[in-house]
């Protein structure tokens, strides 16, 4: 087992070279000139040169990457071209409240996701699992600005329980977290539910019925923990595009997450933030898929790492 | 009645579904005595898996429901009790094995929980002495390294094994009756010798009567007292093991006999029963073997008979009807 770990997490030195080299020559693919937004729309012809020479972006190709993969081992992600701060600044004040609201929205959604999950799978066919099921395909179906413009609508306007964006308290959570796990939660739920009818079908169900187990013991405990094998990989990678950060949900919400921070560098050309961005993005779908497979280890018995 | 352990009267199970119904069952009658094995035998369909299932009330899962007849178990009727005494007596009183080992066993839980559990629920032992219980009872199946075994996993066991396991569960609390499915059809040869042996000595040792559902006469000849040819969702011959091996009545049980290869015995070709099982959602109108049978008459396409009782046991054919019997 602590071979194995070693191995993979040795493994995903080359994946972080080749992403490197990847977002590295996609940024600079993005049409635009930075050092002209640097300068400014009235700076000279003279001024934009000599920005673009400060910024190094008269050196080779191989030579600029070379010098970004120096400076991120020295803990130097450079400066953002906009706000002049250093990207690990910028990244890491923007990253914790884009965590936190993976979090929380995903802890929604898996604990509503399972619930409409199990029940339906337990009730088929009948009007339980048609509610579960109508519900889900909602939540999948509705899109998350209207579902968000909805909920801040209700209840922030009429009820005012909860801020209608920003981050002050953990009640600016409640709002944007329910949004972003609604979609999630369906599509836990849809998983949840397929998956386990499949395992209620097995010989081993019967083998606990007729040992006179409770049917709340043999769907919860011994078809469940079956049943989530499949749905853990999904739900890690879901939680993997959560804490990219949601521009729509950010911009909906006011929320000073990495999605926006990641559409506005864009729009600035501001690559050192933008490889920043994917750079992070990359290393964290990485370690999720890490974490998922030691997870099935765990789960499953029939799985032994060498 | 008293001396009957288990009483299926008239059982119906049917099937229901979009296409109709389907009579898996029609109204079968078995009684089985304190510590007596009784097989059940017939090909695919005939509805013995769904009268064993209908016993343990276990149809949950299937579009079966059982719509008449009564099923006495210890002068208790098992189709009136709760679901939580239903519960009670699963695994306790009445414990199954199935046919699959290979998918019987849960394989995320280790094999000694998985026992444990019937244990702790039924006989309300501790932790410990259940665990010791479980490792007492692989070990009386003949599992080597019990200790070692009962904290492995399903998938690192042989299906012989296995099929041990489950029957050690079954056991585990002591069953009254023991519902055994096909427990060694999946299994090589070998392996089914061995389990056949030891459900024997099982049987003696605890006095545990059996249901055993097969479609292999030999395993019928090894192990039971008395034998329950089913057709078609009836009981079509009903006789003591030795009686229905030498002196077969109904056409399909002799049809079933003859394709059983013998030992001393040189022949060219095996008996077989020509046709098929008839599907169940098209039964013939009169006996519903008569499409395959020999010695059908006249009669037998028209109006099917009744289960007599004969000098040997219970028959359901017009061969030997007592009044046509008469006529003639």
């Amino acid at each position: 087992m602590l071979k194995y770990f070693v191995k993979r997490v040795v493994g995903i030195i080359p994946i972080l070279i080749i992403v490197s080299v990847l977002i590295f020559l996609f940024v600079h693919m993005i049409p635009g000139d930075p050092a002209r937004l640097v300068a400014g729309p009235d700076a000279s012809y003279q001024d934009i040169e000599l920005v673009r020479e400060q910024l190094g972006l008269n050196e080779s190709l191989p030579s600029q990457y070379f010098s970004f993969v120096g400076n991120i081992f020295q803990g130097d992600l450079g400066t953002s071209l906009k706000t002049k701060r250093p990207v690990f600044d910028e990244l890491a004040t923007r990253f914790m409240p884009t965590f936190w609201l993976s979090v929380w929205s995903m802890a929604w959604a898996v604990l509503i996701g399972l619930l409409i999950g199990v029940i339906s799978a337990t009730n088929r066919n009948n009007w339980k699992d048609y509610l579960g099921m109508f519900g889900a395909v909602s939540g999948i179906s509705l899109p998350s600005f209207w579902l968000g413009l909805m909920l801040i609508q209700l209840f922030s306007v009429k009820l005012g329980w909860f801020p209608t964006g920003g981050l002050d308290s953990w009640k600016s959570y409640v709002l944007p977290s329910l949004t972003l796990g609604a979609g999630v939660a369906a599509v836990i739920a849809r998983f949840t539910r397929s998956s386990l009818m499949d395992i209620l079908k097995e010989d081993y169900v019967r083998t606990g019925r007729a040992k006179g187990l409770r049917e709340r013991k043999i769907v919860w405990d011994h078809s469940l923990k079956n049943a989530l094998i499949p749905v853990v990989t999904m739900t890690g990678l879901q939680f993997g595009f959560l804490l990219g950060g949601s521009i729509v949900i950010e911009t909906v919400f006011s929320w000073p997450g990495l999605g926006r921070l990641l559409i506005d560098s864009v729009s600035f050309r501001d690559y050192p933030v933008i490889q920043a961005c994917m750079l992070l993005f990359a290393l964290e779908f990485i370690l999720i898929n890490l974490v998922v497979d030691l997870l099935y280890g765990v789960m499953n018995p029939q799985i032994k790492y060498e | 009645m008293s001396e009957n352990l288990l009483d299926i009267n008239h059982l119906k199970t049917h099937f229901f579904s979009d296409e109709g119904v389907v009579r898996a069952v029609d109204g079968v009658s078995i009684s089985i005595k304190k510590g007596e094995t009784v097989g059940i035998v017939g090909e695919s369909g005939c509805g013995k898996s769904v009268t064993s299932l209908s016993v343990m009330r276990l149809l949950k899962d299937t579009p079966g429901k059982i719509v008449d007849g009564t099923i006495e178990f210890d002068g208790k009727n098992l189709l009136d009790v709760s679901e939580g005494e239903m519960r009670a007596i699963r695994g306790n009183d009445i414990a199954m094995i199935f046919q699959e080992p290979m998918t019987s066993l849960n394989p995320v839980f280790k094999i000694g929980k998985q026992i444990q559990e019937a244990v702790e629920l039924h006989l309300k032992y501790d932790k410990k002495k259940a665990r010791q219980h479980v490792i007492d009872m692989l070990d009386s199946v003949g599992i080597p390294r019990a200790n070692e075994i009962v904290d492995e996993y399903p998938h690192q066991l042989s299906g012989g094994m296995r099929q041990r396991v489950m029957i050690a569960m079954a056991m585990a609390c002591k069953p009254k009756l023991l519902i055994a499915d096909e427990p060694t059809t999946a299994l090589d040869v070998t392996i089914q010798a061995q389990i056949l042996e030891l459900m024997k000595k099982l049987k003696e040792e605890e006095e545990t009567a059996i249901m055993l559902i097969t479609h292999d006469l030999g395993v019928v000849a090894e192990m039971c007292d008395r034998v329950v040819v089913m057709y078609a969702g009836k009981v079509v011959e009903e006789a003591s093991v030795y009686d229905l091996f030498d002196n077969p009545q109904h056409p399909y049980t002799k049809g079933l006999l003859a394709s059983v290869p013998k030992m001393r015995q040189n022949v060219k070709r095996l008996g077989s029963i020509q046709g098929n099982v008839p599907s169940p959602d098209d039964l013939p109108v009169g006996c519903k073997f008569a499409p395959r049978c020999p010695a059908a008459m006249t009669i037998c396409w028209e109006k099917e008979p009744e289960l007599e009782d004969h000098k040997q046991g219970r028959c359901r054919c017009w061969l030997y009807d007592s009044e046509l019997v008469k006529e003639v």
